[in-house]
């Protein structure tokens, strides 16, 4: 494999997260875990990656210098940010509560731009770094009843082109995923939320996709690992798409 | 290696299609390489891809010789720089369209029935940044290799639902045969304009594939697109 770096995932306590830091470490890099809940999981998970554990609200203006700080003094600068962490309320457009429109943007999108900004110095001096932005496919074509959602992440898409632009000439990679339906916890609250059952709901998103199947977390942690590896270094500014086609037949 | 995977590869003499050929054998593939010329795979084949009956008979020949195939990679191809639009000739057209767009669909074609007997797999072309963005010149090329994004991404839904996997690989300028020494996208000029100030270089495009072919099966008619940041 490539070479180890010092890795920090956000919102490392969901599905997701979880497998991608567990994907990173067997990939032989050092990892540091975010989530603002699930505090044991979080610092089980730590201890099985044999990394370290930085809970904390990324949305917390100050949260993210001593996160970084934290990871820094434990295991080195962070090299490759993974920026996971979200938060997401669903309603129609007109009855979205104003706290839950700046919650969502200030999670997803401020959120990482003060992480962003709190990591890259280091990546400066390293002269290397990557940034992998968690975008969504609805980021890309928006959704109904999740406006400030898909603005938040259509946000981190213009965050990320634009951080392509500005460090790349410093050697530091700044790229997106923008994945869709992914099988995780989140599928239950869908469920939970469309009054069926858990495998209906699967269906359901499963007949919505042309490859006719959800991703896995092990899907995006693998696309995760490819961003953080050296076999991406030709991309920058990048929004890879593994939905299974749906973000490009949706109606 | 006896059992390992097995991808054809065209364009595998040189430049992206051998340094694909190169990557995937040392992940274990077994490879067949079509080209005009000689290439360093399991199984060379020298043909021209516009031929569809030659390209037919080399897919069947490598499914035969290895028992399988899983994946077929669409490189060959040809450049020519600082042509206008005004003084492209119908022959130079009609070649380039035959040999990009039509050695894509040849080789599509040939591989497809391999990959449906067994499910799974996945066809990758080798399409340009130029397709993205678009070119001042050279609108032949380009031409083609946007047609061959079209063709990726409507044979992807149409095989969707069969478990083949269908996508493009569309990389910067890269540091290939292709470009003359000469070529005004080695220029430092031009490359300083790029975000990481340098040619892509085949391994780039090859690890691509690679990641692609063997962790990227929720990809589906997408275009992959290591440029060097030549378009964001």
């Amino acid at each position: 494999m490539g070479d180890s770096m010092v890795a920090l995932v956000t919102g490392a306590a969901g599905g997701v997260g979880g497998v991608a830091a567990r994907r990173l470490a067997a990939d032989g890099h050092r990892v540091a875990v975010n989530d603002i809940a699930g505090e044991e999981r979080l610092r089980e998970l730590a201890e099985q990656v044999g990394g370290v554990a930085v809970p904390g609200d990324i949305a917390d203006p100050d949260a993210a210098t001593a996160m970084v700080a934290k990871v820094a003094e434990a295991l080195g600068p962070v090299q490759v940010l993974v920026a996971n962490a979200a938060a997401m309320a669903m309603s129609p457009f007109l009855d979205a509560d104003p706290a839950q429109w700046w919650r969502q943007v200030e999670v997803n999108l401020s959120g990482h731009f003060r992480l962003i900004q709190a990591v890259v110095p280091g990546m400066r001096v390293l002269g290397h770094g990557r940034i992998i932005v968690i975008a969504s496919g609805w980021g890309v074509i928006g959704h109904q009843n999740a406006t400030a959602y898909a603005a938040s992440k259509s946000g981190l898409i213009a965050l990320t082109k634009g951080l392509g632009r500005e460090l790349g000439p410093d050697g530091i990679l700044a790229n997106a995923l923008a994945p869709a339906f992914i099988d995780t916890e989140q599928l239950l609250v869908d469920a939970k939320d469309a009054g069926i059952s858990l495998e209906e709901m699967r269906q359901r998103y499963r007949d919505l996709v042309p490859v006719r199947r959800l991703a896995t977390t092990d899907d995006i942690a693998a696309a995760i690992s490819f961003l953080a590896g050296p076999g991406s270094t030709g991309f920058v500014g990048q929004v890879l798409q593994p939905t299974g086609g749906v973000t490009r037949t949706r109606a | 290696m006896t059992d390992g995977p097995v991808a054809v590869i065209t364009g595998a003499a040189s430049g992206i299609g051998a340094a694909c050929a190169r990557m995937l054998r040392a992940a274990g593939w077994r490879t067949a390489g079509l080209d005009l010329n000689e290439s360093d795979t399991d199984l060379p084949v020298r043909l021209d891809v516009t031929d569809a009956g030659l390209v037919r008979a080399a897919v069947d020949a490598a499914a035969d010789r290895f028992g399988q195939l899983d994946l077929m990679v669409t490189a060959a191809g040809y450049y020519e720089e600082g042509i206008d639009v005004a003084v492209i000739t119908r022959a130079q057209w009609d070649r380039m369209l035959a040999v990009i767009l039509g050695g894509t669909v040849n080789a599509f074609k040939a591989a497809l029935p391999h990959l449906l007997r067994r499910g799974s797999g996945g066809l990758i072309a080798i399409s340009s940044e130029l397709a993205l963005a678009g070119s001042a010149t050279d609108l032949h090329y380009v031409a083609a290799k946007g047609a061959v994004l079209g063709l990726v991404k409507s044979l992807a839904l149409e095989v969707a639902h069969t478990g083949i996997r269908v996508n493009a690989v569309a990389p910067g300028p890269t540091d290939t045969p292709l470009l003359a020494p000469d070529s005004l996208w080695r220029e430092p000029g031009y490359l300083a304009t790029l975000p990481l100030r340098r040619l892509v270089t085949p391994q780039e495009v090859a690890s691509t594939v690679c990641y692609l072919a063997t962790e990227g099966s929720m990809y589906c008619g997408e275009v992959l697109s290591p440029n060097a940041g030549a378009v964001i």
